[in-house]
């Protein structure tokens, strides 16, 4: 029994280069078996053919087949469907319709018509399974990332599909909720016999349950499959996968600590009763690349929210003198921002646009929109909308847009988020050329601990609401 | 409260209000609205969070007095008593509008602070027969509203990061918006057929939501009790 890809030849747009020409392969249900890869290698699209999305939900599937046990699952009705494979996704947030956790689970069984009698009693199992009968009545708003996928989990286990497919799971949880998902999902494996294919370009999490590793490249798999237990990390690197202590190998200039531009003395910040941030107080210097570490949920994203204004705090933020709480309409701009999604930050409706809104005010800002469009090759897209952008040119323009103001600062939360090894290597290397060049100060937020070893100069642990520096080791 | 029928409820006090748009008269008026807090309290609402609903209502309510009290039709105005007169006086006619306000604020919360929403649609789609897609594609937008909300805050930030100072809810934050609703609202609805969801088939309904003999009651009242008293008052 297995999932079988035979003969595919499938594409995003009907004339086009297709993403896939001819490709054939098997996974089978009694291993668990991970398909890693680049960053838009076709990894995912693979799943959603499984999962029967595609190609109705989207491209198109000129050729060959796609069957999940035997059965071709695209033109069976959802509810068939789910029971053959069910899915669980990347983003937390956006995988509930209902309000409780109770509530969502019971939506999912009345979709597969179980009988009304049954069903707390399945709901119960399920969530017993998880273990997180506690969670039953919450309302799905207040539980953290990595409770959210448990719930999913849940999910999965009352619909007990034959297959399970996940879709980058543990990319916005904190490693202990990865890990504890990671030991049900093999529980699942062994005691229901569901066949698990995972999608994913970080393999930290997956190595402890995996049975084999599967890598694409170029639309087609690699020959042979990788063991888990001897992997080579050199081997899967050249593909883009990020693998457990290897070096990005930056290459950066030195340091050149300069003045302190920004300063926290005794910042806190809570949310209802919770503390996030208890009397942070710290100081950044231009010339330095400081890097924020932490699990999920220790506040890293609170306290780059406190210093964008996104979030209230108490205590005081001083940059370059000025308290931020009172002047910073008047910094905007020396402070930079990088979010997560380049999307967040665009203002301007074409690409020029873009860069000409940080040029405001200045006389030749015509001729420095198309020098700076030129440097990051997006010159020809120069009337395009930044939305229409591939995500790094997006990323590429981000940064350049902040560049082109005299920024003394940059910040920026989890730039490298979702993203695969050389994307990260290209991100990381152009943000901190760009700081390093104009003698600013760059923090940034990762919980990639390699990430931050390799390119901050100072490591900083955001633990139980406080700052704490790290030692640096090899310095 | 809390245990009629949402749809039941919906339609009573819809009922009520509309008796209300026909009637000028401010003792009704009051009584609805005493009647309403009333039942809203007797539904275990919080007294301190019903106040701070209320204090901005008692405030219009209190402008729509003072503007009928002292913008009463008098005989110089193109308005005659005849033809636009709600009272007597200007008192009364301050009183009317007012106490208007209070009415209508009275039923509308009572209808929202005693109404499960998961609740309400599922009522409303076995009694009046909404069609299950539209159901639960309501109860999921619902869902995106917090994430609208952050993503509103963030993008403002960003914008006032580089600069831009904007004004709320301006057409620059929107379009961000727009385009993103599009992209959460496709996942969201692949994450829902991956459950099984699907607008036509045919589905099990865990607790069905029913309509009692107090539903009834209520309903007796407010279509029938309610106006005929109304009239009489």
């Amino acid at each position: 029994m297995s999932i079988q890809f035979k003969a595919l030849t499938f594409g995003y747009t009907e004339s086009g280069k297709p993403l896939f020409s001819d490709f054939s392969a098997e996974f089978e249900k009694e291993k668990v078996t991970i398909l890693t890869g680049a960053s838009g290698c076709g990894k995912s699209t693979l799943l959603y053919l499984a999962a029967g999305i595609y190609p109705h939900g989207g491209g198109f599937l000129q050729n060959g087949s796609v069957t999940v046990e035997n059965v071709s699952p695209e033109p069976l009705p959802p509810k068939e469907r789910c029971l053959l494979a069910g899915m669980m996704f990347q983003n937390p947030e956006l995988q509930f319709c209902m309000d409780t956790v109770k509530n969502e689970l019971v939506f999912c069984l009345e979709n597969i018509c179980t009988s009304p009698k049954s069903m707390e009693k399945a709901i119960d199992q399920a969530l017993d399974f998880c273990e997180i009968r506690h969670l039953k009545d919450r309302t799905l708003l207040s539980l953290s990332g990595g409770e959210r996928q448990k719930v999913m989990l849940a999910c999965i286990t009352a619909l007990r599909p034959k297959w399970i497919l996940l879709d980058e799971p543990f990319a916005n949880i904190d490693n202990e909720a990865a890990g504890a998902i990671a030991r049900k999902l093999k529980e699942l494996h062994q005691t229901f016999h569901m066949g698990i294919l995972a999608v994913d370009h970080r393999l930290d999490n997956w190595l402890s349950i995996a049975d084999e590793v599967r890598v694409l490249e170029n639309g087609a798999l690699l020959p042979g499959a990788i063991n888990p237990a001897s992997f080579d990390g050199k081997f899967l690197e050249s593909h883009g996968i990020i693998t457990p202590g290897h070096s990005y190998g930056p290459k950066l200039p030195p340091p050149e600590p300069g003045e302190t531009v920004l300063e926290l003395k005794g910042v806190s910040l809570s949310y209802g009763k919770q503390d996030i941030l208890k009397n942070v107080t710290a100081s950044f210097r231009r010339g330095i690349i400081y890097a924020v570490v932490g699990e999920s949920g220790c506040g890293k994203s609170s306290l780059f929210g406190a210093l964008s204004g996104l979030h209230k705090y108490r205590g005081t933020i001083l940059f370059q003198g000025n308290d931020l709480k009172k002047r910073r309409k008047k910094l905007s701009g020396r402070m930079g921002f990088v979010t997560q999604n380049p999307q967040d930050q665009f203002v301007g409706g074409t690409v020029r646009q873009e860069i000409l809104t940080s040029l405001k005010g200045n006389p030749k800002a015509a001729d420095i929109s198309e020098e700076i469009l030129r440097g990051i090759r997006l010159w020809r897209y120069r009337d395009v909308s930044p939305y229409l952008l591939s995500q790094g040119q997006q990323r590429r323009l981000g940064v350049a847009a902040l560049m082109a103001y005299d920024c003394h600062a940059l910040i920026c939360d989890e730039p490298t988020y979702a993203q695969d090894r050389n994307n990260t290597i290209a991100i990381m290397e152009s943000l901190c050329q760009q700081a390093r060049l104009r003698h600013a100060a760059l923090i940034f937020s990762t919980h990639d601990r390699q990430l931050a070893k390799d390119y901050a100069d100072e490591i900083l642990q955001l633990k139980g609401g406080m700052l704490h520096a790290l030692p640096k080791p090899g310095m | 409260m809390r245990s009629l029928n949402p749809a039941c409820k919906f339609a009573g006090l819809l009922a009520v209000t509309f008796v209300l748009a026909w009637r000028h008269d401010p003792v009704l008026n009051l009584m609805v609205f005493l009647l309403s807090i009333l039942l809203i309290l007797s539904a275990q609402v919080k007294v301190k969070s019903l106040f701070l609903l209320l204090s901005p209502v008692l405030l219009f309510a209190a402008g729509m007095f003072f503007t009928g009290f002292y913008f009463s039709a008098g005989g110089d105005m193109p308005v005659s008593e005849k033809t636009m007169a709600f009272a007597s006086s200007s008192f009364w006619n301050g009183l009317t509008l007012a106490s208007r306000v209070l009415a209508y604020a009275g039923t509308g919360y009572l209808f929202a602070l005693t109404t499960d929403r998961i609740l309400l649609i599922r009522s409303f789609q076995k009694q009046f027969h909404l069609p299950q897609i539209f159901a639960y594609s309501l109860l999921a937008a619902w869902g995106i509203l917090p994430h609208m909300m952050q993503e509103y805050r963030r993008t403002r930030a960003a914008f006032q990061a580089r600069g831009i100072h904007t004004f709320a809810a301006s057409p620059a934050l929107l379009s961000p918006l727009l385009v993103k609703s599009v992209r959460w609202s496709e996942e969201l609805s692949i994450a829902m057929e991956s459950k099984g969801f699907s607008g036509h088939e045919k589905r099990t309904d865990f607790q069905p939501v029913r309509v009692h003999g107090y539903d009834w009651l209520f309903l007796g009242f407010c279509l029938i009790v309610f106006p005929v008293a109304a009239v009489f008052i």
